[in-house]
């Protein structure tokens, strides 16, 4: 680390919640610690947090990659109509948006959720 | 042609966001102003103002304009640039905040402990933004040619010289309000002017989009030509000429017999109704099958599209999380859960967004055929409502795209601009305002010479090269660097190097023209497919090869990016968490 030379980083944080967010929970402090607990514990969120991002990612990463891909397989879908327009059309240009959105939308949740859980974990120590 | 509607919409654009920006805080460079701002910016608020910053030239010009050129599958790019947001949400957003670092240089240093891996990391910031820099200026270039007239040079020169000299007095500020402010005059100037001409539209549009037939002029149609162009005839027409055509002056009508014609600069051809619409020689003639395909084809050639189609969506889905200007803005949430919702909420405005340049593509294949002929398809968006709707509604509905796009690019190339400056003045010149300046000016003057090389390439394409770089050098370190434990510098510098340095060698390559159909084509001008997984490989070994490099504080580092605040004790500089902030910060 180069602690004399460069004003190299400094953490940007809520001055709100640096004042008034100290929560008492104890067992928290036992994270910092250098111990197989506190990497115990860093490994459990770091894959509940990971298995959230991988199952937001899986359907996302189907759609986009298997529709060029069947389009490539069966040339008729490249070039069908629906209600009178291109389906390419339909779906490249708005279609493909919504369940994207959806998506972020229930990983959002599905993450506060998760953390939620580890909180309580925490505090039932 | 001269428009002073367009011309008053411009000036008022510059002038109002010079003025927000005058009024408001000084820029958000240093953490202080971050703190500022991170008390009072709203999720819904701090959105609009990322999604401001990141609509670009490239989704509010080139979008349009390429997939009018190329084909439906360059809306590709649109779906990419926008999924890339549910990458950086699930993956990015709440951990670098937690992290608390506020530019990519700061993170690699803070997460792996090398003052090397910043100096690279620094290199890599001034080549992305340096990339993505250019198709602004062009941007701004066929913008002002379609209000003023002249040529595209002046604009790129004018838009260069007002973001330098803007930066460099520090009068035009990145606050929040200005880029929220930018972001729906953004969607208002495409939107509206795309549901009025859905309006005005006059037949059904498939039959002209999905026909086999070239596009053909619906009615008689003069074709001004800004730059001198090679064109083919598919047959002979009899048109009426001003200016030159195959060398000699010419004025007055004219047999245009099949074949290839040089067309001089400045010319206007008027072409009668029901003739098909000569093409630009460099880019093929498509069919209404071939246009409507959802693959990418690259310069209109079917060859390899499902290769060319997955490059671009690497790039662009990946690229979008290694955009520095845009990662500066994820610090205004006040914490990783304010991170993930500002978010979630960008892909909604996003994803609103780019339906209308998929609009303007398939009403300009339809009403627009000229732009085929004299090489201008980028401009598809700013020119269409002149050319469907008459008087009045025309002028003002072209007011309103012009003074949308130069929104665009000055939101844009401001970001950028403030990242590279803030960038090369901070880590290599050593800090200060004066270097700052010094930095933005210096910059200015190479990117605008910079960017006039560049006129003859498309917009859109561009900036896919921008997101390439980003995608095979920024994406593999920020995910290794959050998820992975035994991530290392030295593997962080190695793939920084080598992907940075493999895609934009192999964009030069294209630039000059190395490569031009079948494979060499498509891994050349869409290199993330190859370049992508090679920095993460070499991240990978290099790290797995590395082991002692492994920080010593690793697990308080992941810890740092992980814990929700909640759970934090109150200063995680105290813990030696993270590095204490110098004495000389300024």
């Amino acid at each position: 680390m180069t602690a004399g030379q460069t004003p190299t980083r400094q953490v940007v944080r809520s001055q709100a919640r640096r004042t008034g967010g100290r929560s008492s929970t104890p067992a928290r402090d036992d994270l910092y610690e250098p111990d197989a607990y506190g990497r115990e514990l860093l490994t459990s969120l770091m894959r509940a947090q990971g298995g959230a991002c991988v199952t937001v990612l899986l359907p996302a990463l189907a759609l986009l990659a298997l529709y060029p891909l069947l389009t490539a397989i069966f040339p008729w879908l490249a070039t069908a109509q629906l209600l009178g327009l291109p389906l390419t059309l339909l779906i490249l240009g708005g279609g493909i948006y919504p369940p994207l959105v959806l998506l972020g939308y229930w990983y959002v949740r599905r993450a506060e959720r998760l953390e939620q859980q580890f909180v309580e974990l925490l505090k039932e120590r | 042609m001269t428009e002073p509607a367009s011309v008053i919409a411009i000036i008022a654009v510059t002038a109002i966001t010079a003025i927000i920006g005058a009024r408001g805080v000084r820029v958000a460079r240093t953490p202080a102003d971050f703190l500022v701002a991170a008390r009072q910016v709203p999720a819904t608020l701090n959105a609009s103002a990322i999604s401001g910053e990141y609509l670009s030239a490239a989704s509010f010009l080139g979008v349009a304009g390429l997939a009018m050129l190329e084909g439906l599958g360059a809306l590709w790019y649109a779906v990419g640039y926008a999924a890339g947001y549910l990458v950086l949400l699930a993956a990015v957003a709440a951990p670098l905040r937690r992290f608390g670092a506020y530019t990519i240089p700061d993170f690699a240093e803070g997460r792996l402990g090398s003052p090397a891996l910043r100096r690279a990391a620094t290199a890599a910031v001034i080549l992305i933004c340096g990339f993505y820099l250019l198709p602004q200026l062009k941007g701004a270039g066929v913008t002002l040619q379609v209000a003023v007239g002249g040529p595209v040079w002046i604009g790129v020169v004018v838009l260069g010289a007002i973001v330098t000299f803007g930066i460099a007095s520090g009068g035009m500020k990145g606050i929040t309000f200005v880029q929220a402010f930018q972001y729906w005059l953004k969607i208002i100037a495409i939107a509206v002017p795309a549901l009025v001409l859905l309006a005005v539209v006059q037949h059904p549009p498939v039959t002209t989009v999905t026909g086999p037939a070239p596009p053909t002029f619906s009615h008689r149609t003069a074709v001004q030509f800004p730059q001198s162009e090679v064109i083919s005839v598919t047959t002979t027409v009899d048109v009426a000429v001003s200016g030159h055509v195959d060398g000699e002056p010419r004025r007055g009508p004219l047999e245009l017999s099949k074949g290839r014609h040089t067309i001089g600069s400045g010319s206007t051809i008027t072409f009668p109704a029901g003739s098909p619409a000569p093409h630009v020689e460099a880019n093929p003639i498509m069919t209404g099958a071939a246009w409507t395909s959802p693959l990418l084809q690259l310069g209109g050639r079917p060859d390899h599209a499902l290769a060319a189609t997955y490059g671009v969506l690497l790039a662009t889905v990946l690229g979008a999380m290694g955009l520095p200007h845009i990662l500066v803005r994820f610090y205004t949430n006040r914490d990783g859960q304010a991170a993930r919702r500002t978010t979630a909420f960008v892909l909604l405005l996003l994803g609103s967004f780019y339906i209308f340049p998929a609009v303007f593509a398939v009403l300009g294949r339809m009403e627009a055929p000229g732009l085929y002929t004299s090489g201008q398809t980028d401009s598809v968006v700013l020119v269409l409502p002149r050319i469907m709707a008459g008087g009045m509604l025309g002028v003002v509905l072209g007011a309103l795209v012009a003074a949308g796009a130069f929104a665009a690019f000055l939101s844009t190339s401001s970001g950028l601009l403030i990242s590279m400056s803030g960038a090369l003045s901070h880590d290599i010149m050593g800090g200060g305002v004066r270097a700052f300046r010094m930095s933005a000016i210096a910059i200015g003057i190479v990117m605008t010479a910079l960017g006039l090389a560049v006129l003859n390439i498309s917009i859109n394409v561009l900036v896919g090269w921008a997101f390439a770089i980003a995608a095979s050098t920024f994406c593999p370190l920020l995910l290794l660097g959050i998820w992975w434990r035994r991530f290392t510098w030295i593997g962080a510098i190695g793939g920084l190097i080598l992907g940075g340095l493999a895609s934009s060698v192999a964009v030069l390559l294209t630039i000059v023209g190395v490569g031009s159909s079948g494979w060499p084509a498509v891994l050349l001008s869409e290199p993330a497919i190859w370049t992508v997984p090679l920095a993460f490989l070499t991240m990978i070994l290099l790290s797995l090869a590395t082991p002692r490099a492994i920080p010593a504080d690793v697990t308080q580092q992941l810890l740092a990016l992980h814990l929700p605040e909640r759970v934090r004790l109150p200063s995680a500089v105290d813990r030696g968490l993270v590095s204490q902030p110098g004495p000389a910060a300024s």
